[in-house]
């Protein structure tokens, strides 16, 4: 496709865009008054709440973690059947596809699926991160199979090393930064999306973020904010430093 | 004495194109032998073959007094007994250079010791003598990635070393290393070939080096062996005709 052809096209969604049903571009200028006023009242924040605060948090790192936990369990199995360099393209071409099905669901949709599914609470939470979080997981694991020089495998082989050998000292000692990396990365991002689980019932912080929003206890909701804030930072703190020993 | 290696009209294609063509010679123990020719003559595929990792090819082969079978690869014990020294050097570039050169001594080794790295004082002992005999012992902590080209094609050999093979398989040992390097590592794997009675086939394209630590030389040219004689016979009318003599096959290949 021609360069100017994308920037035409790129132009018209701009314009098509514009044209959407009453954007209500009036209430802009009195957005700015409401605003404040409104985060006027989430202060001061109250911190009466902190135990069911610290309640949900506690829930919700919890929630991450066992979805991390078991996304790193289930991508362990489905990442060789993924891999261009372990299986046949008949194996892996659809266990490709289907991963990238598994991606392109939004958690939040999964969630919701899975509160169908199996009530309220965390269990519905634990297993939306585990399914979504493995659609990108088990995708880097393949490519950290598939990334593994052979020669350094090929030459323990010469050197007598059986195949357990060569796993433990050439394969091994390859994937394990890439996938602790990947992990790590993964484990973040699943922290975050799953604070908002709650608000669809799937267990933790994202509950009370709900609770205390409709009922405008607003000084309530910005303690929440503020400790999810806290966490979000904290997680990315520890991502930052734990990202510079695997290289 | 029984020949470390000898190879019977042993010939290897690959999709059609002829890699080795006919080739006998025989190594005997404690001897060093060259393996020259230009690039694509087929002395990375002899010593492959002799190392056990290609299949399909025809011929005889016996190595260290065992045949070597064209289908499958050499057990365990066979494989430690022959030490082969990569041209692309093959280090597991995240470990350290102590820990490379250990991997060598794998095949030596119980299984499920070795998985939890506790290697035996024996196999210390090789790592740190084969560390200090190719002049790394003060590089051993540092990781294979953070090395020159030079000093991974030493730590490549120090893993040779290490393995304590009855045969050593080196394919262009020295092609990265400057030459009072080269002269020492080459010196080094020749003189303990013929200490320890083991036999070495190394390849190069530096027939004065050859010359000097070999005591014979095989010129290899389209996948043929041009000459096999002991290096004090060599002439340079020998190295023009095997880098610049008309192609042995090249009617050949014109016409399929």
């Amino acid at each position: 496709m021609g360069r100017s052809v994308i920037w035409v096209m790129l132009g018209l969604a701009i314009l098509w865009s514009l044209t959407i049903g009453d954007m209500g571009l009036g209430k802009l200028p009195g957005a700015g008054p409401r605003l404040a006023e409104f985060l006027g009242r989430m202060i001061p924040p109250d911190l009466s709440v902190w135990r069911e605060v610290l309640t949900g948090l506690a829930e919700t790192l919890r929630i991450a973690i066992l979805g991390t936990l078991f996304a790193v369990i289930l991508s362990t199995g489905l990442a060789v059947l993924a891999s261009e360099t372990m299986v046949s393209p008949t194996i892996w071409r659809p266990v490709r596809a289907l991963l990238a099905v598994i991606r392109s669901i939004p958690l939040i949709l999964v969630a919701m699926l899975m509160v169908g599914a199996v009530g309220l609470g965390p269990l519905p939470g634990i297993l939306a991160i585990t399914f979504h979080a493995t659609g990108m997981l088990a995708k880097f694991y393949a490519e950290a199979i598939d990334n593994v020089a052979i020669a350094p495998v090929a030459a323990l082989e010469s050197a007598g090393a059986n195949r357990i050998q060569q796993l433990r000292w050439a394969i091994w000692p390859q994937m394990a930064p890439v996938i602790m990396r990947d992990t790590v990365f993964r484990f973040e991002l699943n922290l975050r999306e799953s604070l908002i689980l709650g608000i669809v019932g799937a267990g933790g912080i994202g509950l009370y973020v709900q609770t205390y929003v409709r009922s405008f206890q607003y000084e309530k909701a910005a303690t929440v904010t503020l400790a999810i804030i806290i966490l979000v930072l904290l997680s990315e703190a520890l991502n930052t430093a734990l990202q510079k020993r695997f290289n | 004495m029984n020949p470390v290696i000898s190879l019977n009209a042993v010939s290897q294609h690959f999709a059609s194109a002829a890699a080795l063509t006919d080739v006998s010679l025989s190594v005997q123990p404690g001897e060093s032998v060259a393996l020259l020719g230009p690039s694509g003559a087929g002395k990375s595929t002899m010593l492959a073959l002799l190392d056990g990792r290609l299949s399909g090819w025809q011929g005889e082969a016996q190595v260290l007094g065992k045949p070597l079978l064209a289908t499958g690869i050499p057990s365990r014990e066979d494989r430690a007994n022959t030490g082969f020294v990569f041209q692309e050097f093959a280090l597991v570039d995240r470990q350290s250079v102590y820990q490379n050169v250990m991997n060598g001594r794998m095949g030596r080794m119980n299984i499920w010791s070795s998985l939890w790295g506790r290697f035996r004082e024996e196999d210390h002992m090789c790592v740190t003598r084969a560390l200090q005999d190719t002049g790394l012992s003060d590089l051993a902590s540092r990781r294979a990635d953070q090395l020159s080209g030079g000093q991974r094609q030493r730590v490549a050999i120090a893993r040779c070393l290490a393995q304590e093979p009855e045969l050593i398989l080196a394919d262009e040992p020295v092609s990265n290393l400057d030459p009072a390097h080269a002269e020492r590592i080459l010196s080094l794997i020749t003189s303990s070939a013929r200490s320890r009675g083991i036999g070495v086939i190394f390849s190069s394209h530096q027939p004065d080096l050859s010359r000097r630590f070999a005591e014979r030389i095989i010129g290899l040219r389209d996948g043929v062996v041009l000459f096999d004689k002991p290096s004090a016979q060599l002439t340079s009318g020998d190295i023009d005709e095997l880098y610049h003599g008309a192609s042995v096959t090249s009617g050949l290949r014109v016409v399929s």
